[in-house]
Parts: structure tokens; sequence; C-alpha cells
């Protein structure tokens, strides 16, 4: 059998087939045009966006961890509007889905930008990063109160008309609860998992390594965590998941698959093999022959059955 | 690109204790790149996969050889990564990203001073190779630890390009003793004076400099205060290395004085001494 449909449809949008790279991890699409062609993937996900530009942490942002990485980068970028100017052209010719993601730090900021990000900017998506702290209510993370996430991705929804993905934050004691929270806000499609809170000291130093204290752990370390995530929220809800956390190989991302993910997100997989993606696109496709899949799409979800 | 080179050479440099290597890989890499640029490499014992290290290591070219598709990198072990790669043999093939970022630019004519500072004399070696090709005068000033290091990080293969060299170790077991911003000074005042003037006499002098942050600081200031253009070579905890993830940032200050952000991976690691913030916060 050569003939795998790769092709899979998430939040109403078919992406060529399941394989999507991670916010923060892929810039803007272009750096790593070089390794790794735009048209072979499913989609890329933009750098997260906030109204202003923020310069963000200080350095050292990155420590590494065994099989983890921790990064306290500070959601630097240059804005809604230099974004709009600077960045959505050049996105537009992309040959490939292209999802921008947004964070904010109120309510109104995350309006701001969905207002100014609708079908017709060329985007295939809009991810909504809820896991910030919200100011205005003494710091909360969106993403760890089921009614903040709830209105902020109704207020989303309110007011653009690109298909909206609610990322979820793994910093909770129960995913299932905020998972819902998005679905009751009329998220589209759900991301998960954003990165888990660390830290590490340096012991000859005896300060914490990174300028920022705590960072967020990625990479295969976390895999096990998301994965877990992943199967809980695809019982509990009925909306599609983009898995994501620790993805290297394609037997990680069809262990997503497996656990009910209908696309999968490479971050800092890239990093240690810029060809990731696309390895992991024939591995898929390799798994699914070997398994007589005709489709991806059956591939979704199948470790619960039975 | 994404490629592999071929370990043509892996050997110990100089004497044991220092921990230095010298690493020969074959491989297309030496076609494009330039000096200054580096290579980010997957360390990994063997072929079996492990995430520990997760990261690759940024490594900068010590040497290119084109004609014969070989870069050369001279490393010091340092940590868990380096140990890592220090155990890849002759034959192995080693995943190569590279090369990165902006190398050194070289001025038309005139005179190139490169100052190094421990090992940040590894990236210097291939940029005064092609300095010398295109015919400018090159001088070295190089400050270490001792004589032993200064031997085994390289002094007779500098000492065979005859150039001249103005060396200092902290113990003065070789050369001067002191720091080597010392040397540039002097030999900065010797040939302007003690005040601020604008360098337009000629032969006109660059300088390009590689070492500890405190070190390259230090130069910059001299540089600027005698109107010598410098350019830097930084280092920061890279994820990436191309540009993507944001985690290497440093803060430069244009002229009219607004602080931006660059990558050392993609906008570097060489900026001109002048634009850096020291101190990195903003
Ligand atoms: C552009 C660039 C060029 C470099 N060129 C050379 C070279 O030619 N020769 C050489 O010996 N070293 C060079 N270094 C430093 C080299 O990358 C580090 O020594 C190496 O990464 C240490 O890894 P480790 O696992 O052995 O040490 P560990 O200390 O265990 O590393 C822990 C983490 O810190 C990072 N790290 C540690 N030291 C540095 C450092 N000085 N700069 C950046 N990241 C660091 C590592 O990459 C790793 O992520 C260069 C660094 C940069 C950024
Ligand atoms: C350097 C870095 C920057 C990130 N920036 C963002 C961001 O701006 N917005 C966001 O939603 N997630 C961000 N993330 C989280 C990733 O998108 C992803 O959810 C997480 O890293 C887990 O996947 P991975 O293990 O494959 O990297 C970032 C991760 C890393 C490593
Ligand atoms: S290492 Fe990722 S931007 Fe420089």
């Amino acid at each position: 059998m050569d003939c795998v449909d790769l092709t899979t449809v998430l939040a109403g949008i078919t992406l060529r087939n399941p394989v999507v790279t991670c916010s923060g991890t892929y810039g803007f699409g272009e750096e790593y045009a070089d390794y790794c062609p735009l048209e072979a993937l499913g989609g890329i996900t933009l750098k997260g966006i906030t109204p202003l530009p923020r310069l963000g942490n200080s350095v050292p942002r990155l420590a590494e961890t065994p099989a983890g990485l921790l990064n306290s980068v500070g959601l630097e970028n240059p804005g809604l509007e230099d974004f709009l100017v600077s960045y959505l052209p050049k996105v537009r010719k992309m040959p490939t889905a292209v999802i921008a993601n947004i964070s904010g730090f109120s309510l109104e900021d995350y309006v701001q930008m969905a207002r100014a990000l609708q079908v017709d900017s060329g985007l295939a998506a809009l991810e909504v990063n809820i896991s910030c702290p919200n100011v205005k209510h003494g710091g909360m993370h969106f993403g760890t109160d089921p009614h903040s996430a709830e209105e902020v991705i109704a207020a989303v929804k309110a007011v653009t008309n690109l298909p909206t993905i609610a990322k979820l934050s793994p910093n909770v004691t129960d995913i299932v609860e905020m998972a819902r929270a998005a679905q009751r806000g009329g998220a589209d499609a759900l991301s998960l998992i954003n990165t888990l809170l660390g830290m590490r000291i340096d012991i000859e130093q005896q300060r914490p390594l990174l300028a920022n204290t705590f960072g967020g752990l990625s990479g295969p370390a976390i895999r096990p965590v998301a994965v877990r995530m992943v199967w809980q929220v695809a019982e509990a809800v009925d909306l599609p998941i983009i898995g994501m956390g620790g993805i290297t190989t394609w037997q990680d991302a069809v262990e997503f698959l497996l656990a009910g993910a209908t696309a999968i997100s490479i971050g800092t997989g890239n990093f240690v093999n810029p060809q990731a993606p696309l390895e992991i696109i024939q591995g898929i496709k390799g798994y699914c022959e070997k398994h007589g899949l005709t489709s991806v799409r059956n591939l979704v979800g199948l470790a619960h059955k039975g | 690109m994404l490629t592999e080179g071929l370990v043509v050479v892996h050997e110990c440099l100089g004497a044991a204790d220092q921990r230095l290597r010298r690493l020969v890989l074959k491989g297309p890499i030496a076609k494009t790149a330039k000096a200054g640029q580096f290579v980010a490499v997957l360390v990994q014992d063997s072929s079996i996969p492990s995430y520990d290290p997760l990261l690759r290591r940024p490594i900068s070219l010590a040497e290119i050889s084109p004609d014969r598709d070989e870069i050369t990198l001279l490393y010091r072990i340092q940590g868990r990564g380096t140990e890592i790669l220090a155990r890849a043999r002759c034959g192995e093939q080693l995943s190569l990203m590279g090369p990165l970022g902006q190398g050194f630019s070289l001025p038309e004519v005139g005179e190139l001073w490169l100052v190094a500072g421990g090992i940040g004399v590894f990236p210097l070696y291939a940029l005064a190779q092609s300095a010398l090709d295109q015919g400018l005068n090159v001088r070295l000033f190089w400050g270490g630890e001792n004589q032993s290091f200064l031997i085994s990080a390289g002094l007779p293969a500098w000492q065979a390009l005859e150039i001249p060299l103005n060396l200092s170790t902290l113990d003065g077991t070789l050369g001067e003793r002191g720091l080597v911003t010392e040397q540039l000074q002097g030999r900065l005042s010797e040939l302007f004076g003690h005040t601020k003037q604008e360098n337009t006499s000629s032969p006109q002098i660059r300088v390009a400099t590689c070492g500890p942050k405190k070190m390259m600081q230090a130069v910059t200031e001299l540089c600027v205060n005698y109107a010598v253009p410098v350019q830097v070579s930084l280092e920061e905890r890279m994820g990436c290395a191309v540009g993507a993830c944001l985690g290497c940032v440093c803060t430069l200050i244009d002229k009219a004085g607004t602080l931006s952000h660059k990558k050392v991976c993609q906008d570097g690691p060489v900026f001109r001494g002048e634009e850096v913030v020291w101190d990195g916060l903003c």
C-alpha cells in the first residue's frame, strides 16, 4: 500500500498532514526555511505576540535539564502593530497553514489582537495562549482559572472569524476542567501542552540559573505528562486536539495520535534536529502503511478503543 | 544547512590538563563558511540517541579549508556536552548545522589587530588566515593564564603565521605579566599618544576581539577612546541557533540611544563593540 491519506481536518481547516510546529520555537516561519521546507509541513505556529512590543526577560534565558529545556524568554515579540506590518504580509505567502499565537495580560489585550486578526489576514487559525498572568486580577493566570479561561476564549471568539484554538497550560490540578472551560468559551480546538514551570540552581554560584528564576520546561522530559493530558482531555471533551510536548521522533508523534490528538506539534525537537518534522511525517506514513491504515485520521484516539 | 562532518582528526591539543581538543571535520561547510561563524554540533555518544544533553553545542570555526573541504574546531572540555563530544572517534560522522551566524568583516586595506583572551583566540585564527590571504597586516594580542596554556592553545600555530605577537600571562611565565588589555593600551598610546583622536593616520587599524565578556568590554572602551573600529564576538546560551527561539539575545544601543535585542546566533555572534550594552539588562 503506498497511498496513505495524511490530510487531517482541524477546527475546519484542512492540513496536508498532521505535523505542525510549536509557537515560540519556530520564529515567524522563515528561520528554519533552509532546513525544512514549509510546503512539507501541515502547518506552523508563529511566536506569541502581545499588543505592545516586549523585550522579554534578561539572559540567561535557557537552561538544560536531562532531556529537557527550561526557557524564560518572557514573550519577547515585536508587538501587534509591527507584526501586522512587517510579518503578516510574508505569512500570507507561506505555502502552509499558518497559525498565529496571541498572549495577553488582560481580557482587552486578547480582544485587541483577535480583532486585528481575521480570515482575510491569510492566517489559518488563532491560537490563544492562556498561560499568562492576568495583571488585573492580581496576576492569577488565565490558564489556571477556568472562569478566566472561558471568558478569554469567548471574548476572542466574539471578535474574530478565525478558528480559535485554546492553548492550555499543564500547570493545573485538573486539565479536563480547563479543557471544558475552553469548550464552553467556544474554542474550536485545543493545543496541549504548554511548558511546565520549573527551575535550576547553579550550585557554584549558589543562585538560580535563569535570570528570571523560573522557566518553562519543554522537551522529551515532559512527554509523558503531555500524553496523559491529551488522553484525559480526549476522553472528556469532544474537540480536536493538537498534541505537543517533547516530540522528537515519529514514534512520539504516533503516541500522541493514539492518545487522541488530531495533529501534533514539534517545538524543542526542532532545536535538536531541524529536520525532525520531515522525518516524523515520513514515519507516521510508514506506521500507517505497516498497520494497514488508509488514513492518518484512523489513528486518532485508537488507544482508547478496545 | 544540516549536514554531516566526518571526523578526520580528533586529538588532544597541548597538555592534557588543559582539556583542549582539536577536531577536524570533512564536509561541505568549509565551502561557504567565513571566519567568525560557528557550527551547532550534536553531541551524542555513538549513534544511540540520548537526550542528555538535549541541545547542540555551538563551536566556532578555528580553521576553514575549502580546498580540502575541512573545518577545524578547537574546544575546551567544559561540561557534559563537550565531554561526550571528546569521545567522537575518527571515521565517525557528526551532525552539524552551519555555517551559522554572521562572521567578522575584513577591511579592504590596513592593519588588523586581534585581541584574544584565553580560548577566545580560537575563532581569531581563521580570521588571521583570511586577513593574511587578503594581504592585510595582522597582529595578535593574546592573554592567558600561563605559559602552559598559551603553548597548549595553539601558540606554535600562531608563530608559524609569522606575525607580530603581543603575549601576556597572569603569572608572567610567558610574555608580559598582566592583562592583554594593558598590552593593547600600551600599543595604542605608543601610536596615538594619550589623548583621544580621530584614527585617520595611516595605517588604518581595525580591532577584532574574542574572550571573556569583561575583557571584550575593556577592549571596546579602549578602542572607542582611540576611535578605532572594533568587532566583538559574543557568546550566549543557545536553543535553536538559527534565530527562531529568542533564547540567545544580547542588548544593543544605537547612536540615538535606542535599546534593542539582537540574536547572538543569527545577527551575531560578531557585533560592533560600541553598540553592545555590556551589562545586558534592559
Ligand atoms: C557562538 C559560540 C561559539 C563558541 N565557540 C567555542 C569554541 O570555539 N571553542 C570552545 O571551547 N567553546 C566555544 N563556545 C562555548 C561552548 O559552546 C561551550 O563551552 C559548550 O556549549 C559547553 O557545553 P558543555 O555541555 O560541555 O558544558 P555545560 O557547562 O555543561 O553546558 C551547559 C549548558 O550551557 C551552555 N554553555 C556553557 N558554556 C557556554 C558558553 N561559554 N557559551 C554559550 N553556552 C554555553 C551549553 O551549551 C549548555 O546548554 C562557543 C559558544 C558560542 C555561543
Ligand atoms: C523557547 C520557547 C519559547 C516558547 N514560546 C511560546 C509562546 O510564545 N507561546 C506559546 O503559546 N508557547 C510557547 N512555547 C511553548 C511551546 O509552544 C510548546 O507548547 C512547549 O515547548 C512544549 O512542546 P515541546 O516540548 O515540543 O517544545 C515556547 C517554548 C519554548 C521552548
Ligand atoms: S538560539 Fe534561538 S534565537 Fe538564538
